[in-house]
Formats: C-alpha cells, sequence, structure tokens
C-alpha cells in the first residue's frame, strides 16, 4: 500500500516491476544519443496511418442502465460507436449523464454476448452443467417455441406458458405483450419484476392520495429535502436528475437544506448538511416522531391540512383531541390518526425504537416543518422491510402535514399520459372461441392479485416455490425477458430446482445464470441497435417520450423482443397468427403511435415519426395541476388559473375514496382483516401509519443490508472490467466488492481488516472479504450487490463475495405491496 | 494566446465518478488507467465519520516537474497550456511519474489490476497500438504527438484536458460551456457529463472568463501550492469541499 493519498497507485514494488524492461529499452534508447545531444533522438514508436475521414454520425437513443431513461447521443464513426453524452436538449438528461450512462459501448461490444439463437444439447441442467449450446436458425427457433404454444392450446393449457419480464420499457416491447396474453390464452403473460424492485413505494403512493405511480418532486425549488434510505447520490432514479437538481439545489439562495437518513456513511449522506444513522427498519417510528412534533409544535400547513375551531386548542403529547374541534381541510382522518397513534409518537419514544437520539428527531422535526417548500421521499431502505408499507405511510404523510402535496417546490405531481395514437389493427377483433372462453380466466402462477397477495402488483419472488409446489398449476414453458432472478431473487437458488422443471426460453442478449438453465436461447438486439419508444416515470411532472434509433446495424444475429414477440405470434394457429401477420413488426406499431404527435406536438417540434427520431423526445410541459394555499388549480393554456371543486380535485387530481390525502386509508379499512392477519396488528389500526415492528428473517445477529452502488447499472456491469476498476476503497477495490464492518463488531468476531468472511444464515452462506469502516452501524454489515456472478462472462466471475447476496436473503414478502424485504434480513460473520 | 484551466467546485461534486467513466470512453483508457480519477478518503470514529472524495485529473502545471526530468523531451508545456506526452518520443522510463506530485500518470504495461482477463489481450492489435478496443476513437482524432488515442507499447500517459476537443475550439474562447450547443463538442469530457455541474473549463489568462471570475469571487484554492507548480486546475472548496489531510485514511 502506498502512504501517499494522491498516488496510491504508484508504489515501490510496482515501479520496479514494471521499469525493467522499459529501463533497459530507455538507457539502449539513450546511450546512442548521449554525445550528440537529445533532439536528434529518433523515434521511439511511430503511429500507425488509421482510416482516413469518416463522418461522425450522432443518433439519438435512450439509455438502458437504470429505469429513469435518460436521452441519450450516441457517437458513430465509421460504423463504430465510440461514445455515449446525455441529450442536451432531453429534459431529463439535460445533456449530462451518470457514470452509467457511458457504459453503453462497452456493452456492446461485449465479447461474450450471444451470437445467434441456439438450442440446449445437454438434457441435464444445473450449475456446473454445460448447457452444451449449438447455434440454430431464427426459423427454426421460433419454429420449436410456435410448435411448444400451439401443442399447449391444443390441450387446453394455454395458462402453462408464462413471460416473465425485467426491465421492459414502452408499447413496442413489454407492451405487446398484454394482447399476446389475450389473444393465445394465458393469463401470466406479462409477470412483472416490480416487487424485488421497490413496489412499496408505488403502493403507500396508491393508497394514500390515489396514485400508483412514483413521484415527481420538484427539487429545483424545493428549500429542505429529507431522504430516508433512498441513495439519492447513488441510486434513486433518475440518477442524471438528481445529480443535475443537486447542482441546483445546493447552488441557489436559499441553498437547499438536506437531511439524509440511512445505516452507513455514503456519498449521499455525506453530502448533506446531516446524516441520521437508523437502526435499519426503523424509519417509520422517526417519521412518526417528526409529524408528532410537527403538530404539537403547530407548524402544520393548515390551508392544507385543516385547523382547530378554536385557536386556542392544540395538539398536547398524551392527549386526544376532539374530532368535532377540528375541521380537516385535504388530510382526511387527521383528528383520528392522531387519537389512535401520533399522540403517543414523541422524540423520546422513538430514540428507544431508532437509537437516534430524542433532541436531533426534534431539530430536523422542525427545521422540515418551518422550511417551505419542503419534500420527503423514501425508497427501499426505508420499505424494504416487512414493517415497509407502513414506514413509507408514515414518510409520505409528512408531506401532506406541511402542505407540499401538488405544491411549487413539493411533491409536484404523478405520472401524465403521452399522445401516442392508438394502433390501427385491435387485438379485440382477432380473439377466437378459445381465447374467449371462461376457462381462460385461471389464476397468475406469481399469486398477485389472489387473496394471498390482494393488493400486490406482481409477485416475481414467489414464482420458483409454487412452480415447486405446482400451485396453482405446473408451467410448461417459461419465457425470460431481461431479468435473471437466479441471481437477483431473493433465496435465489430455488430457482435452480424450478427451472429444472420447464422449458426456459430466455432472450437476454448476454449469457447469466439463469440462461445456464436455459433450453432455447432467443437473444436481443443491444439497445443502442434497437428501435423503441418509451415513456419514462413522472419525474418532471410532465409526460416525456423517447425514442430509440439504430445506431450501428446489428453485430449479430439477434432480434429485438418486440420482434421475437411478433414473429412466435404469426406462428400460432388460427386468428392470433393474422393478427401479427397485420401488425407486422414493431416498427410498424410505432409508426402508428407517432401518429398521435401530429394532434399534440411536442413542446420541441416534434409532430411525427420522423421528427421523433430527429429529437429523441417528446415532451409537453407543463404538469396540469397545483396546489396553492390549500386550493387546486388546473392549467388551462396559459397559467395554472382554472380553480377546481373538491369534487374535480378528487376525479383529476387525488382519486382516493375521499378525494383527499388519506392518513386514515380507506383501502386498508378494507383489508383490514388482512392486514391485521399479516402484521399481528388490531384490524382496527389498520388504516392509520404507525409503528409496527419489523421481523428480521435469516436468523443472525447482525443486520445486512445489500446497497446499489452509483457505478452499478442494471444487471450486467459485473463483466465491466471498467466498472469493477472504479468501485472505490469502502466499497471495493478494482476487483471486488467488500462487506463493510464496523472495526469494534469485526474485532469481537476476531476479523481483520481484509480477512476473508463467511456471511451465513437459515437461507445459505456466501464468501466475501470484509472492511473494516467506521461508517457503519455497529449492529449491521453492508455489501453491495454487484459481484458474485457466476455465469455473466469473463470478467464477471472470481470475484469476491462468492456469489449472490441473495443466497442469504430470505423469500420474505412485505404483505401490503408484496415488495421482498431486502434489507430486512439478518446474518452471522465469522473468520475463515 | 489561451491558458486552458479547470475550475472543479467541491461542494457540489457528488462522487458519481461520471468524469472518470466519461473520461475513459472519450480517451479509449485501460480499465483502472483513470486519466481523471476520483479518491475517496474517511476520516473519524462512528458515529462522525466523514467521508470524502476528491477529483484529480493533470493540474497542467504551469512549471510541471515531469517535463523538467524528461530524458527525451517526451513530455513537454505547450503555449496553451496542456502538458503532454508525445508517444513518439516516450522510452517509458517513468521518471515523470515519480516527479510529478499528483500521481496522475500511468504506464500502458502496467499488471491489470481489475482481475480477470488482460483487455489487451482479449482486444489484441495487430499494429504498434498496444491493444485494440472495439469502441475506440475515431482513426482520425488520434494523435500521438499530443499523447491522444490508444496508446503505443512501453508509453506513459495522462489526461491531456481532452487536446483533441479543446484545440479545435475557435481562437478567443473565454469559456468552453458544454449547455452551448456551439461549444459543447470542443468541451472536456469530464466537463460535458458533469451532472451536477461542478467543474468548468476556460481560459486563465483572460480576466473576465468564468473560469477566472469562480477563481476569485470563491477563493479557488490548487492542490499542494507550497510546492511551486503552479497548477492550471484550481478547486472551489466552498463549506462542502475536501482537500486531502495528512491523517486522512486510504486504501485502495
Amino acid at each position: 500500500m502506498s502512504d501517499s493519498i494522491l498516488n496510491p497507485n504508484v508504489t515501490r514494488r510496482r515501479f520496479l516491476q514494471a521499469t525493467g524492461a522499459a529501463g533497459a529499452l530507455g538507457a539502449a534508447g539513450l546511450g546512442l544519443d548521449l554525445g550528440g545531444g537529445l533532439s536528434t533522438l529518433t523515434k521511439a514508436h511511430a503511429q500507425p496511418a488509421g482510416a482516413a475521414g469518416g463522418e461522425t454520425v450522432i443518433t439519438k437513443s435512450f439509455c438502458h442502465q437504470c429505469p429513469a431513461r435518460c436521452g441519450i447521443d450516441v457517437y458513430t464513426t465509421n460504423g463504430r460507436v465510440h461514445a455515449i453524452y446525455g441529450t442536451l436538449d432531453n429534459p431529463l438528461t439535460q445533456g449530462k449523464l451518470c457514470p452509467k450512462g457511458h457504459y453503453g459501448v462497452y456493452l456492446l461490444y461485449d465479447p461474450d454476448r450471444f451470437k445467434s439463437p441456439m438450442k440446449r444439447t445437454n438434457p441435464k441442467k444445473g450449475r456446473d452443467e454445460d448447457p452444451k449450446f449449438v447455434p440454430i436458425s431464427w426459423d427454426e427457433a421460433l419454429g420449436i417455441v410456435a410448435g411448444r404454444l400451439n401443442a399447449l392450446r391444443e390441450k387446453n393449457e394455454s395458462h402453462r406458458f408464462a413471460i416473465i419480464t425485467g426491465r421492459g420499457w414502452g408499447a413496442s416491447d413489454v407492451g405487446i405483450l398484454g394482447d399476446f396474453g389475450k389473444l393465445y390464452g394465458t393469463p401470466n403473460f406479462n409477470l412483472g419484476h416490480s416487487s424485488i424492485c421497490s413496489d412499496a413505494s408505488e403502493t403507500v403512493k396508491h393508497i394514500m392520495d390515489g396514485h400508483h405511480a412514483y413521484s415527481a418532486y420538484d427539487y429545483p425549488n424545493t428549500n429542505y429535502l429529507l431522504v430516508f434510505g433512498a441513495g439519492f447520490l447513488e441510486s434513486f432514479r433518475p440518477f442524471t436528475g438528481n445529480m443535475v437538481a443537486w447542482g441546483q439545489m445546493r447552488t441557489k439562495s436559499p441553498k437547499t437544506r438536506v437531511t439524509v437518513v440511512d445505516v452507513h456513511v455514503n456519498t449521499t449522506g455525506t453530502a448533506a448538511d446531516r446524516l441520521l444513522l437508523i437502526k435499519p427498519g426503523t424509519d417509520g417510528a422517526l417519521a412518526l416522531a417528526m409529524g408528532h412534533v410537527i403538530l404539537t409544535e403547530g407548524l402544520w400547513d393548515r390551508a392544507f391540512a385543516g385547523d382547530f375551531t378554536d385557536p386556542a386548542l392544540k395538539f398536547e403529547a398524551g392527549k386526544e383531541i376532539d374530532p368535532n374541534t377540528f375541521n380537516e381541510k385535504w388530510v382526511s382522518g387527521l383528528a383520528e390518526w392522531w387519537n389512535v397513534v401520533l399522540k403517543d409518537c414523541t422524540p423520546e419514544w422513538a430514540e428507544k425504537i431508532t437509537t437516534i437520539d430524542a433532541a436531533d428527531i426534534r431539530t430536523v422535526a422542525m427545521d422540515f416543518g418551518s422550511t417551505k417548500p419542503a419534500v420527503a421521499l423514501f425508497e427501499r431502505g426505508a420499505s424494504a422491510h416487512t414493517n415497509g408499507v407502513y414506514n413509507g405511510m408514515a414518510i409520505h404523510a409528512l408531506n401532506a402535514l406541511t402542505g407540499n402535496m401538488f405544491a411549487k417546490g413539493g411533491l409536484r405531481g404523478y405520472q401524465m399520459k403521452t399522445a401516442w395514437a392508438k394502433p390501427d389493427v385491435k387485438a379485440e377483433e382477432f380473439m377466437d372461441d378459445y381465447a374467449k372462453a371462461p376457462e381462460r380466466k385461471k389464476p397468475r402462477l406469481d399469486g398477485a392479485k389472489t387473496e394471498k397477495w390482494p393488493l400486490a402488483k406482481n409477485m416475481i419472488q414467489e414464482i420458483a416455490i409454487n412452480q415447486l409446489k405446482g400451485d396453482p398449476y405446473k408451467m410448461d414453458t417459461i419465457l425470460f425477458y431481461m431479468t435473471g432472478p437466479i441471481f437477483s431473487a431473493p433465496d435465489c437458488k430455488k430457482w435452480e430446482e424450478a427451472l429444472r422443471q420447464v422449458y426456459v426460453i430466455d432472450t437476454s442478449a448476454y449469457p447469466g445464470e439463469t440462461s445456464v438453465f436455459a433450453d432455447l436461447i432467443l437473444p436481443d438486439h443491444h439497445y443502442l441497435e434497437r428501435l423503441q419508444v418509451a415513456d419514462t416515470y413522472p419525474f418532471q411532472g410532465y409526460p416525456i417520450s423517447m425514442i430509440r434509433t439504430p445506431a450501428v446495424k446489428p453485430l449479430y444475429d439477434t432480434k429485438v423482443f418486440g420482434d421475437t414477440i411478433i414473429e412466435i405470434g404469426k406462428r400460432i394457429k388460427g386468428p392470433t397468427g393474422e393478427y401479427y401477420k397485420r401488425l407486422g413488426n414493431t416498427e410498424n406499431l410505432i409508426r402508428m403511435l407517432c401518429k398521435g404527435f401530429e394532434e399534440k406536438p411536442g413542446d420541441n417540434g416534434v409532430k411525427d415519426f420522423e421528427s421523433f427520431k430527429a429529437k429523441g423526445v417528446w415532451y409537453r410541459k407543463p404538469y396540469a395541476f397545483l396546489q396553492k394555499d390549500g386550493e387546486f388549480y388546473e392549467w388551462d393554456g396559459k397559467g395554472y388559473d382554472k380553480h377546481l371543486t373538491p369534487e374535480e380535485v378528487k376525479q383529476k387530481v387525488m382519486p382516493t375514496a375521499t378525494g383527499k390525502f388519506e392518513v386514515k386509508v380507506t383501502e386498508l379499512e378494507h383489508y383490514a382483516e388482512y392486514v391485521a392477519k399479516r402484521l399481528g396488528i388490531a384490524p382496527e389500526r389498520a388504516p392509520f401509519p404507525q409503528w409496527i415492528e419489523p421481523r428480521h428473517p435469516g436468523g443472525g445477529d447482525l443486520h445486512f443490508v445489500s446497497p446499489k452502488l452509483a457505478g452499478q447499472a442494471e444487471g450486467r456491469s459485473a463483466n465491466l472490467p471498467h466498472v469493477s476498476a472504479i468501485i472505490q476503497p469502502t466499497q471495493g477495490g478494482k476487483r471486488n466488492v467488500f462487506l463493510e464492518i464496523h472495526p469494534e463488531t469485526a474485532k469481537k468476531r476476531g476479523i481483520g481488516d481484509g480477512d476473508r468472511v463467511r456471511i451465513k444464515n437459515d437461507v445459505g452462506q456466501i464468501e466475501a472479504i470484509a472492511r473494516h469502516f467506521n461508517g457503519i452501524r455497529p449492529d449491521t454489515v453492508a455489501l453491495p450487490m454487484i459481484h458474485g456472478h457466476w455465469a455473466q462472462g469473463r470478467w464477471a466471475k472470481g470475484r469476491s463475495p462468492t456469489a449472490s447476496t441473495n443466497e442469504v436473503t430470505a423469500n420474505v414478502s412485505e404483505p401490503i405491496s408484496g415488495l421482498a424485504v431486502f434489507h430486512s434480513g439478518k446474518v452471522f460473520v465469522e473468520k475463515i | 494566446m489561451a491558458k486552458w484551466g479547470m475550475v472543479i467546485d467541491l461542494e457540489k461534486c457528488t462522487g458519481c465518478q461520471a468524469c472518470t467513466i466519461a473520461c475513459g470512453m472519450e480517451n479509449s483508457r485501460l480499465p483502472g488507467e483513470h486519466w481523471q480519477d476520483v479518491i475517496f478518503f474517511n476520516e473519524g470514529q462512528y458515529p462522525s465519520v466523514q467521508m470524502k472524495w476528491f477529483p484529480r485529473p493533470c493540474q497542467h502545471c504551469e512549471n510541471p516537474s515531469c517535463v523538467a526530468v524528461c530524458p527525451v523531451r517526451a513530455t513537454y508545456k505547450t503555449e496553451e497550456g496542456f502538458v503532454l506526452v508525445d508517444w513518439e518520443r516516450c522510452i517509458g522510463c517513468k521518471y515523470c511519474m515519480i516527479a510529478c506530485p499528483y500521481g496522475v500518470r500511468f504506464y500502458t504495461e502496467e499488471k491489470p489490476s481489475y482481475g480477470g482477463p488482460d483487455v489487451k489481450q482479449v482486444f489484441k492489435s495487430n499494429d504498434a497500438h498496444s491493444w485494440n478496443p472495439p469502441w475506440k476513437m475515431p482513426d482520425s482524432r488520434e494523435d500521438w504527438n499530443h499523447g491522444v488515442g490508444v496508446q503505443p507499447h512501453d508509453v506513459v500517459s495522462k489526461c491531456t484536458f481532452c487536446y483533441h476537443r479543446v484545440s479545435k475550439a475557435p481562437k478567443g474562447t473565454a469559456d468552453l460551456d458544454p449547455g452551448n450547443p456551439a461549444q459543447r463538442e470542443f468541451t472536456p469530457a469530464c466537463v460535458v457529463t458533469c451532472s451536477p455541474g461542478a467543474r468548468f473549463f476556460g481560459d486563465l489568462s483572460n480576466p473576465r472568463s468564468r473560469v477566472s471570475k469562480l477563481i476569485a469571487d470563491k477563493e479557488g484554492v490548487r492542490l499542494l501550492d507550497q510546492l511551486g507548480n503552479k497548477p492550471q486546475v484550481y478547486y472551489l472548496t466552498g463549506s462542502g469541499g475536501a482537500v486531502p489531510s495528512s491523517h486522512a485514511n486510504v486504501k485502495a
């Protein structure tokens, strides 16, 4: 190790090691000319002549390294993609990119890519079994799939075909699966991954303000940002946008103040003004205490939340109020919430749960409550726990108490729709009797929206277990798209057993753990080879949609996923095949969709397919609604001038049962028995944000979290040596990622800095390298979830940890949203 | 004649390392050969711990130590302020690497630190280039006399301030603003991509340039100024910045 902080690379050993050969060469070179002076030196190297000229072409596309979908400019010269930068006039990117945005060039030319369709020839499946893939033609490959699907239909078993999806976007991509399911006849046409992503945050918004969506936060205009368990400067979407906003927030006047709540010191917490290191899973208690202080200190927004009938009345700790003395405005159930829950949630009460000093809790609550406008946001650090939705509800309620919902500088709004046209070809007209038959209505394989998980959108993590149990039925064929549950689902080894039982089709462009169990590979294009459209989340409030135009011709014999589905569809017997022949291909579909822009052009002049391709992005400002001083207004084309009645607010802005922001949640009143049973609380308390003790599965003595790093992209960054090389000291060192452990915690277990350790619990065990770090809670260890791949490619393998963090993550889910509780587990750590 | 310089606002830097990655992509760098590195370190005891980071390109010194020690005049300082390496002359003796107090130089033949197969073997070159990455910069931009492109074997390389971009900027340009479409393509890669806008690039000899004003208004400082190298990279420390101290803890 070097003792120079600026120059850790030049160590004495490395210097001498590398200088041996070159030194000799140098001396020889010098020796010739020492007499005659240095100016007569001959060239040590001559630059070879390269390809002359070559015009550089910039194609518009959008990134695929996280869910944000930033607009990118792809630079191609002489058929070679050599650079990616942010698109200057894309409202999400603003010409910038995060580190991940540049990876596309490396992924395009990844030598481990699948190069053509392939079929398995080794019937035995297992981690150590070589699938012995052999290349086949697309025609043969598609014929195999259609053969299986037609045979299932003939046996009345089309529901035994499932498509499991990850990061798919847009009407020409996963958007076409709905019609495929309808026409072919399977409820399992798009079993999404959102329950191993961040479903709890959408669920919280859904049940409290009526939007099952992510939120648009008005960062550039906010004066206080309170972040619970979200890597705002590492992983929280949209990462580039967050950093652009960070630059604005931290230089405007007044400077936006930031408080971060997390379990270890990271770049987000460091860059903030204050970092509170909280006990994992207790963020809800902290937020409740903050709500308590905001009310007892009289800091709530009276115009939005309501007020006492008598100015002499107030909220006092431990004392109920008479609900008849409080006139609620846009926050429904506030008086009841106070009486049932909040009156007892003092900072001193929360200190015992969260380990954060009561004085600090009071200070942050006073800051947040007295600074306007302000934003409170959360992600998986707070919500990926058995009590995650209740934690999220307590946090989200802070936005309502302080009147920051739909306000300038606050939580600005939710998803608005892009002006896509409807396709000319209608799937409904091609449904045959088989597709229309009542027996097509079968429960989904993952159990979402059944009585097991009544409120969950997806339950991908249940699929392997359900398959093994045959509940509700055994699958015949599963097609995977952009998801690799053998690495990324909790208790991921179960999937290895389950996938032995079914015919597996993988559409990934790259090898991975899941493709080791595949019977057929139908490789996708890399995203820079694609024509594709997508909408993004409501990050800026107003709708934004992007298009990808191929920057190069496909390097290999691959097919874009949407066309793979269309080609399979064409081979299904009966009217389904006719429908897909009529649809043609994804380009046709995209051209049809873009006709909607003729009537509603984008603010940047995009009005059809061609102008869309030229600009890469369509958007229409502004967000349609605004709340100001407790009144709601709609944009009328010139300003927020149209005042909305309570009935209009209910219809358009807060579509909950009450038409208000609910701190007494109607949806949870409805499901009170279910919630009570799953979370062990009294049914009458179910509707209120409250503190529920989290469960910590696994059976260890240390909390275990697996955060995502700033440099960690979707899925495949582990096989990029350029990425491994930038992972920083506390997290990793060029090659591996480390288990962060507090020095005292380590010492008690005899673990030295840099020692190999075993991380184990009821679920399994993996090995890693320990890194002593003063910035992590002594009761917690953190291991970034990037390395541990055993089948992703030549650079991914052989790194530490030895396997996915999910081999020590129990498959336990938050009961309301269905979110897998990735940050709730416990482990033992021992020296090897 | 411009004197190009960079200003890095440490208060705005989020430590994301997009500068490192964008530089590597733009300049066809080997993994780990971080011309524009971000150095992380930490200090203190739980729960009062500081994590810090420090972005570090070549400082393009007015008095560069590297130039003074180069036995073959491969490393040189241009009139516009770039410190560059002529790869056609460099003999790889590495004296410059030792002389540089900022640790910004890299030797091509270093053993790969990133693990797994050597990318130079996977993407092998058939000519005098040390390797042949499929994503390398256009041939017409490669310029070994200015240390631009995929380097030959046995040479030292370093940040060029994106010489191949900046040197094409119109004469008299005060600042290169990546938000200005007319200047974007001349601006260094790290400045173009920096999301929080922590980086500025312009003419230090022009007192009306934005970089000059920032240095004046926000009391820009230079790294290890006591050594007399006079870097042309200035740091704004604001209330959130970090200049490494002698008791900081670093591990790589």
